[in-house]
């Protein structure tokens, strides 16, 4: 099965050069046989991707060391389930999977292609077997991931403990989904640039993809940031790392694109800017990846760097030499069919949240780069760390979350003063009524009160949007309350899915306020001996030692503390943590001891307790015990917004909506209100 | 082949000069950048491999008989401004209280503690670190000289944005009102039944 998969690989390549070939020959000739062979040579790249992407596994699970990767990133006394996971551990096993999903959507978009515009298939195929035959090329002659050793080791060198995690093994997976997913927006876009078939109907496709995108992101951003917060141990969950700000900047931007394309699809506006979102969330999906593999930029997430950076970067400048061609040749084509009709307008609203989203992806994507650049201009190596983000970020992130309240306010085309008088009381009161209520309480930290005045704003508009809503199909259809609500949400997943989205960002938006009030402590404690101490809400704590332990479990040996937590006197739990020194199967010692952080989770916040290290008499444990303030909220926010996303992405509200948008039915005053909602093409 | 399933040709891709050149403009501009980053390669691969527990480096200023001016809480929040050389992405007191391997943050943390405790205040503490290291040991870069460039431009990009965005509403709003008094729409409805769809349309507003 390995050679079988070893060989598949260059199948695959060849597969991948013929349908690039045959599709953009098919395309430019009108030949529809050739259009038709590059379609099953989709198919086929995907089986030979399964087939070597199997032949991998199977190397993995039964330790076969005479291949390099398999030495590398695994060892004989490794859990299966981390076998399995070591695929995407290393630089090889990770391009493979990209391969694989990368084929495997290919598939589905180019038999979903049928139904799109002749002229524009070939071209899709073409674009799609063309990143499929860069990154086979890139695993036959950059990074193999069946190179073979001269040698055969009696063991391998294991997986970094840090990837040895239950995050860890679903969080790469789901970013790569994300990212991949924008490659069929993309080669939609390069195929109705090509035709000049630039109407909306390409964009309907492509929503499905975008969204399909933005969720894996969504969730791949938030395993990720969890991962971070319970295996790394610094005590938060986002660092503005470079690897990190690489997955922002697609969700970014596809976030921008999933508000601007409804202007495109109501008002036939942002054409061009619909494009240019598309191309870029693709190609900042591999500046992504450049920057994970290349190592141009230091990053505590970066764990399979080598030499094919540089393929990435040579992939970068020849996709954005094209998209660019075919931008800069097609402008024309690309005028908005409709003018706006006022500034104060739903489409007026997307056009600044589509500055600021965008704006904060520059802004992330500059300081990612300001090192580099810096260093190029003066020679002198500076470190961007959290502070500049924050800095540059926190005012930006306000600002959209303001405008998150804001959009759904505001009418299409055009909103009176009456009506915006109305639409904003309420949500208004929301928020200055959050903002007072926590002022009243004693908070002064400006931009927390500003974040959760603002939040209180957003969710007040949501429930006036839901309450409308749902009062609306009462009054109508005589239901219940329960009932309208869950029909509302059902007739009109688009839009009251978004709301539930906009809940989540609410949600988390809080979460990261609360960190403003993160207190930490430093402390030694002898077995028996107690460390008091004030959370931020006030409350006096007392953690005890229970002593430190030493032990060998599986393939580590593990040194652990645990505190007896009190609150106000009262036992609010154990929490255990341990540092982890992991050995191979002769009992060597291999890579840095790991950290398991102790935590007690509450709604109010985290308890977090790092074992830093054990003082020299070995009794005394060095610890810092944190206090994140709503910190579990982060978690529930981003769970919120996946549902939000998926009610957004269930494809039988597509099915039954045309694109066309709503029929609007002509009723007496007062029974109107809201029949447009139920209305469908 | 029957003629029916031809697949339309491609649409001309023509190229003017003008064209040309901005393709070109764009590609050399990208390609500089590119050159840039892969020639930091060769200096930041050694800042990306295991920690290097040989980067730290005293760093010391003459005693002095002053007492302290640094509470414990400021002093902590001074090594949150210092950048650990280990190799890790941490601040020296982050990275000195959850990393178990690391001896560089507690030399470093060993640093601050004495020039604290001779009375050195945080900004001569972090100008003393900045001679040793350099700017990089500073966890944000100072706003000064080119550096104002990191911290200004991501607004003056937004800044450029909104102006771009509003001309183009402007220009927008010119042509649909040129349009509007150019064009007046015959339409087969009372001015009630017109009311009546424009308070539809209004709420339609998924």
């Amino acid at each position: 099965m390995i050679l079988v998969g070893e060989l598949s690989l260059w199948v695959a390549l060849l597969m991948a050069a013929w349908g690039t070939t045959v599709a953009f020959a098919g395309g430019a000739t009108g030949r529809t046989d050739l259009v038709r062979s590059a379609e099953r040579a989709t198919y086929a790249m995907f089986a030979f991707v399964l087939l070597a992407a199997i032949g991998l596994w199977v190397a993995l699970l039964t330790s076969d060391f005479s291949f390099r990767f398999v030495a590398s990133f695994t060892s004989a006394n490794l859990p299966t389930v981390y076998k399995f996971t070591a695929f995407w551990a290393g630089q090889a096993g990770s391009l493979l999977l990209w391969a694989l999903i990368l084929t495997f959507y290919a598939t589905i978009a180019v038999a979903r292609s049928r139904r799109q515009d002749a002229a524009m298939r070939p071209y899709i195929i073409g674009t799609l077997c063309a990143i499929t035959l860069f990154f086979v090329a890139v695993l036959c002659f950059g990074t193999n991931p069946y190179e073979r050793l001269d040698w055969f080791p009696p063991d391998g060198s294991g997986l970094n403990p840090q990837l040895q995690n239950p995050g860890m093994a679903i969080h790469p997976p789901n970013l790569y989904l994300g990212y991949i997913a924008t490659s069929i927006p993309f080669a939609y876009a390069v195929a109705a640039l090509i035709t000049r078939r630039l109407n909306s109907e390409w964009l309907s496709a492509v929503r499905r993809w975008a969204l399909l995108s933005w969720f894996f992101l969504t969730v791949g951003i938030v395993l990720g940031m969890w991962w971070a917060y319970v295996e790394l141990g610094w005590g938060g969950y986002w660092a503005w790392d470079p690897v990190e700000n690489a997955s922002f900047l697609p969700w970014l931007t596809n976030t921008a694109f999933l508000h601007s394309i409804m202007v495109q699809e109501k008002r036939g506006m942002l054409r061009k800017w619909n494009v240019t979102l598309v191309v870029a969330s693709f190609l900042l999906a591999v500046l992504g990846t450049f920057i994970t593999r290349s190592g141009v930029i230091s990053s505590v997430h970066s764990f399979a760097q080598s030499s094919v950076g540089y393929w990435f970067g040579g992939f970068l400048l020849v996709a954005i030499a094209i998209t660019v061609y075919l931008v800069a040749t097609r402008l024309k084509d690309l005028q908005a069919t409709a003018r706006l009709e006022s500034v104060v307008s739903r489409e007026g609203s997307f056009l600044f949240n589509n500055l600021i989203l965008v704006g904060i992806a520059f802004s992330i994507l500059w300081g990612t780069l300001f090192p580099i650049i810096s260093e190029a201009v003066r020679g002198e190596k500076i470190t961007v760390g959290p502070p500049f983000f924050n800095h540059v970020n926190i005012p930006l992130g306000l600002a959209l979350l303001a405008l998150t309240g804001i959009g759904p306010l505001i009418a299409w085309r055009r909103a009176s003063v009456a009506n915006l008088r109305r639409q904003f009381t309420g949500p208004v009161l929301a928020g200055a009524a959050a903002g007072g209520l926590l002022f009243a309480l004693g908070m002064r930290d400006i931009p927390a009160l500003i974040a959760y005045t603002l939040g209180g704003f957003v969710l007040g508009t949501i429930v006036q949007e839901f309450a409308k809503g749902t009062g609306a199909r009462r009054r109508m259809y005589g239901e219940s309350l329960p009932r309208s609500f869950v029909r509302l949400i059902a007739r009109n997943r688009r839009r009251y899915g978004g709301y539930i989205v906009h809940v989540g960002v609410v949600v988390i938006f809080a979460a990261f306020a609360g960190l403003a009030f993160k207190k930490e402590n430093d402390v030694t404690l002898k077995t028996g001996e107690t460390f008091a101490t004030v959370d931020p809400y006030g409350h006096h704590w007392t953690f005890t030692s229970n002593g430190v332990s030493r032990f060998r479990m599986l393939n580590r040996d593990v040194t652990a503390v645990t505190l007896e937590a009190r609150r106000d006197g009262k036992l609010a739990g154990l929490v255990h943590s341990e540092k982890r020194q992991h050995f191979d199967s002769r009992n060597v010692a291999s890579f840095e001891p790991s950290t398991e952080v102790g935590l007690l989770y509450t709604p109010r916040q985290d308890v977090y307790v790092v074992l830093s290290g054990v003082a020299d008499d070995g009794d005394s444990a060095v610890l810092r015990v944190t206090f994140n303030p709503l910190v579990i909220w982060v978690w529930l926010g981003g769970l919120i917004m996946a549902v939000g996303g998926l009610i957004v992405m269930w494809p039988q509200a597509e099915r039954r909506r045309g694109q066309g948008g709503y029929r609007t039915v002509l009723a007496p005053e007062g029974e109107a209100v809201g029949a447009a909602e139920g209305a469908r093409a | 082949m029957n003629p029916e399933e031809r697949v339309p040709t491609a649409a001309n891709l023509s190229l003017t000069r003008r064209r040309f050149f901005a393709v070109l403009g764009v590609g050399a501009a990208s390609a500089a950048l590119a050159h840039a980053g892969f020639a930091q390669q060769s200096v930041v691969d050694g800042f990306n491999g295991p920690m290097d527990m040989d980067r730290y480096r005293p760093v010391r200023l003459p005693a002095r008989g002053t007492p302290p001016v640094l509470s414990a809480e400021q002093r902590d929040a001074l090594e949150h401004r210092i950048h650990c050389q280990c190799g890790c992405t941490l601040d020296i007191y982050t990275c000195r209280t959850t990393d178990f391997s690391c001896t560089v943050s507690p030399r470093m943390h060993r640093d601050v503690v004495t020039l604290a405790g001779q009375g050195y205040d945080a900004q001569a503490i972090l100008d003393a670190f900045t001679g040793v290291y350099g700017e990089r040991v500073l966890m944000e870069p100072r706003k000064e000289g080119f550096n104002w460039a990191g911290y200004i431009m991501p607004f003056a990009a937004l800044a450029a944005g909104a102006a771009a965005v509003a001309a183009t509403l402007r220009r927008w709003g010119k042509t649909a009102a040129a349009v509007q008094a150019a064009t007046p729409v015959q339409v087969d409805a009372s001015p009630d039944e017109l009311a009546k769809l424009d308070a539809l349309v209004r709420r339609d507003d998924a």
